[in-house]
């Protein structure tokens, strides 16, 4: 079936979520909390367009909107151009520490917003892809914590977590980098608490954590991996030039 | 001969005093012996709904009803109406002329309305199924236990009944669409979450009548094809809880839920879930989330929860007061249920009627009356016959309705296509002590606190606009100001996730719409015409009105307020906190307010 994108017509199937249309037909739509890994939010409300099915016009997000025949979605519009502006704005207010929502708000020529106070310090837009990640690829250490204005992100009780691994997956999925992590020679630091870092056995190179390996080696049913990337793919190729010869 | 003593015992008539009462009754009729000339029986029912004047107590078969009824008015409740069938004038109602009022359908707050979800509350003990199945109860339940789901589905349509907690969407889709899935097992949901300050109705129907949201429930089942159902009720209505947790238990025990639904062979089990607390879990995909042991926060739809729903599976989910209905369409037809009401919104709707109204309490009417009906007919007017000003429709996320809009017809399109909506039916009636920057400054904190945080533009957007709302009711209001909670508004109503979010502006628009000068004077002149707003509020007495009563000396928390008895009065400004208190106290209208310059 088809649908049309800013006066673009898109060939597509049925159940497609819009943003990916839209992507490959390289029409560009802002996100922040989508993650093709962890689709689904529709927290961020960057990624809104208007859809205009039987005459009638609606605000949507592009994210999680299932495509359906015949509808016309311009991602672009004055409307959207104003409210996108708006929520950026809003953003910018609650990150104003975040590099990317202050150049997104001048991309998208959000306004300035000087009429109102800066909610928090900081560059958390609680989109909530840390949560998710921590909660699919990890253990679930971290969570949104109280509801509406005071929202947050945090370790139960803001105490170093019990269970954290320290693998680092909420830090890598954030849009705007607001997760701490710091490393040294021999330690990673998340969420308030200090992990070993494990060395590969062959080269030395930093491999994770030592709760990271352990937990993935629980969860695959095999043994707490020794050696990096690098030097496993290496192994295994001494392991065939041995069966095989040179 | 026998008769019959209802004790109204819902939340507000117990608050009061109901249960002992009940108690004083059962304990005459048992002092009295074996030889009274009259046998009698005590019931405790559910709400009247007129909770203002509670406790209710109403004589059967004479129907006299008795209003603020304390335990030492039995006594004499016994001798007169009891034993000899004559009134207790004292205890009767006063219509607005002043006559005393015997019988309940002549008393000008119940005369207008037309009760079909509220049928039985008031006539029959919540905790007994036999009142119920005695009230015709469970018969459309036998009936459509005959019908196919097509059938079923078919009468839901014709009656044109659309869902009462807010949206309005006709039930009959919703059903249609969850029949026609082939994905199995399906469940059904009540939504009893009620959160709306000043809304009660649902409440009311779950304490005073369970078994009829069961049996509505329980067709639903039959006309999709579920077997398992939850009762989401809100943790702060005990009794609710514990009425329909005790119905449940009842109707299985006497085979009409459970394993084999009236004998039938088919099994419907249902069970309670007890909310958390949070007001956004009234949106159907948050209440789903919540039933299942997640966080209470909504997520995209589609998919619909008629599609995906609990866990995964095609879902069902009907507010209370929709329920309440399902067992008279059926009985009765869905052509006869559609015969009340207006073209787009059939039957009757039950509103909480609030306010600065002389008469408050849940009302039942037929779609279409019109406010002025609603407020000046049925709830007597406005408190001391001040000024109408406005009424707020549909909860904190409704819209506010002036004046010269009252004759406007109460229904589910008329209320959108002017900022407002018919919401679960809340209406907050107000008067010209109310200042309208205030009130939405009010709602806006309430669902600034009640939005789950997940989506930017409700969780940032509504802190924003309450800051700007604060600063304008504390009188650091700015040129452009009204302009940028519009922008913010319109964003809002666009871009939110969920309906909280898309509805959370209208307060702030309508009010805008309707009332802009009011801000303009907040704004420009520093004052509030309302004079509600303390900062921007001072109070003065008119030395020439005062009669020197005293009353508003007494009122102020401050001792501001100096003078003799029978002298003008005068305010001492450095002692007044402009709390108002003397302005309500005084009954000559001597208490003034101006404007001041934020401090």
């Amino acid at each position: 079936m088809t649908i049309t994108i800013d006066g673009k017509i898109c060939s597509c199937e049925k159940g497609e979520k819009l943003l990916a249309v839209a992507r490959r037909n390289r029409i560009p739509i802002p996100t922040l909390c989508h993650h093709e890994s962890l689709p689904g939010q529709a927290s961020c409300r960057v990624c809104i367009v208007e859809v205009v099915q039987q005459g009638r016009s609606t605000v949507t997000s592009a994210c999680v909107y299932p495509v359906e025949e015949g509808i016309q979605v311009y991602t672009n519009s004055d409307r959207i151009r104003r409210e996108r502006g708006m929520i950026l704005a809003l953003l910018h207010k609650r990150a104003p520490d975040s590099r990317l929502i202050a150049d997104m708000c001048r991309i998208y020529g959000a306004p300035e917003l000087n009429r109102v106070s800066v909610s928090l310090p900081g560059k958390c837009i609680l989109c909530g892809l840390c949560v998710r990640a921590c909660a699919e690829l990890s253990v679930g250490a971290i969570s949104t914590v109280n509801r509406g204005v005071t929202k947050e992100i945090a370790t139960p009780y803001h105490e170093p977590s019990a269970v954290c691994v320290g693998c680092g997956s909420c830090a890598s999925v954030c849009p705007t980098g607001a997760i701490e992590v710091t490393e040294t020679a021999d330690t990673r630091t998340i969420w308030d608490k200090t992990f070993p870092l494990v060395r590969c056995a062959r080269c030395g190179a930093p491999i994770g954590t030592r709760e990271e390996l352990d937990h993935a080696a629980r969860k695959a049913g095999v043994e707490r991996e020794t050696l990096c990337e690098h030097c496993r793919r290496r192994s295994m190729t001494d392991v065939l030039a041995a069966a095989y010869g040179d | 001969m026998t008769r019959t003593i209802l004790v109204c015992c819902g939340t507000g008539c117990l608050a009061n005093g109901s249960l002992e009462v009940a108690d004083e009754f059962r304990r005459l009729i048992e002092a009295r012996g074996a030889d009274a000339r009259v046998e009698c029986q005590v019931k405790r029912t559910g709400c009247n709904g007129f909770c203002e004047n509670g406790p209710i107590v109403k004589i059967l078969p004479d129907d006299i009803i008795y209003y603020k009824v304390r335990r030492r008015d039995v006594q004499e409740i016994m001798d007169k109406t009891v034993a000899e069938g004559q009134a207790v004038e004292r205890l009767l109602y006063r219509d607005d002329g002043g006559r005393p009022v015997l019988h309940q359908h002549e008393n000008p707050f119940y005369a207008p309305q037309h009760k079909i979800a509220l049928r039985n509350i008031g006539a029959i003990d919540p905790t007994r199924v036999e009142d119920y199945l005695e009230a015709g109860g469970y018969q459309a339940l036998r009936m459509a236990l005959e019908m196919t789901p097509a059938e079923i589905i078919e009468q839901v349509k014709r009656s044109g009944l659309r869902g009462r907690g807010g949206a309005g969407f006709p039930t009959w889709r919703k059903w249609q669409a969850a029949a026609e899935q082939e994905n199995f097992p399906k469940y059904v949901a009540c939504n009893g979450d009620e959160g709306d300050p000043g809304a009660f109705m649902d409440r009311s129907v779950l304490e005073g009548d369970p078994h009829t949201v069961l049996e509505g429930l329980a067709i639903c089942a039959l006309a999709i094809g579920a077997e398992e159902g939850f009762l989401y009720i809100r943790d702060e209505y005990g009794l609710a809880v514990r009425n329909i947790t005790a119905a449940i238990a009842d109707a299985e025990r006497h085979g009409i839920l459970g394993e084999n639904v009236l004998g039938s062979g088919r099994r419907l089990k249902l069970s309670v879930v007890r909310g958390g607390g949070a007001f956004v879990c009234g949106e159907e995909t948050a209440l789903i989330a919540s039933i299942e042991g997640s966080c209470g926060e909504p997520r995209p739809r589609p998919p619909f929860p008629a599609e995906r729903g609990l866990f995964g599976q095609p879902t069902v989910l009907n507010n209370v007061e929709t329920l309440a209905n399902i067992p008279v369409i059926l009985k009765d037809g869905g052509d006869a249920f559609a015969a009340v009401g207006t073209e787009g919104s059939k039957g009757t709707k039950v509103f909480a009627l609030v306010g600065k109204v002389k008469r408050t309490g849940l009302v039942e009417i037929p779609m279409g009356a019109t406010l002025r009906h609603l407020i000046f007919d049925i709830g007597g007017g406005i408190q001391n016959d001040r000024p109408f000003k406005a009424v707020q429709t549909g909860g904190p996320s409704g819209g506010c309705i002036p004046a010269h809009m009252l004759d406007l017809p109460v229904d589910f399109d008329t209320l959108k296509s002017h900022g407002a909506m018919m919401g679960s039916g809340g209406m907050i009636v107000m008067d010209d002590r109310s200042c309208m920057v205030e009130v939405a400054r009010y709602y806006i904190n309430f669902l600034a606190e009640e939005s789950c945080g997940k989506c930017t533009p409700c969780r940032e957007g509504l802190r924003k606009m309450l800051e700007i709302l604060t600063d304008i009711c504390e009188g650091r209001g700015q040129e452009g100001d009204i302009e940028l909670l519009e922008e913010l508004g319109h964003t809002l109503q666009d871009s939110c996730l969920c309906a909280l979010g898309k509805t959370a502006p209208n307060p702030v628009l309508t009010t805008i719409q309707y009332f802009r000068e009011e801000y303009e004077a907040h704004i420009r002149e520093h004052r509030c015409p309302a004079g509600v707003c303390v900062k921007l509020t001072s109070f003065r007495i008119d030395g020439a009105r005062c009669r020197g009563c005293t009353a508003c000396a007494r009122a102020c928390p401050t001792g501001a307020i100096s003078g003799g008895v029978k002298q003008p009065h005068v305010i001492d400004p450095a002692k007044c906190i402009s709390c108002g208190s003397c302005r309500e106290a005084c009954r000559f209208d001597a208490v003034e307010t101006e404007g001041r310059e934020a401090v």
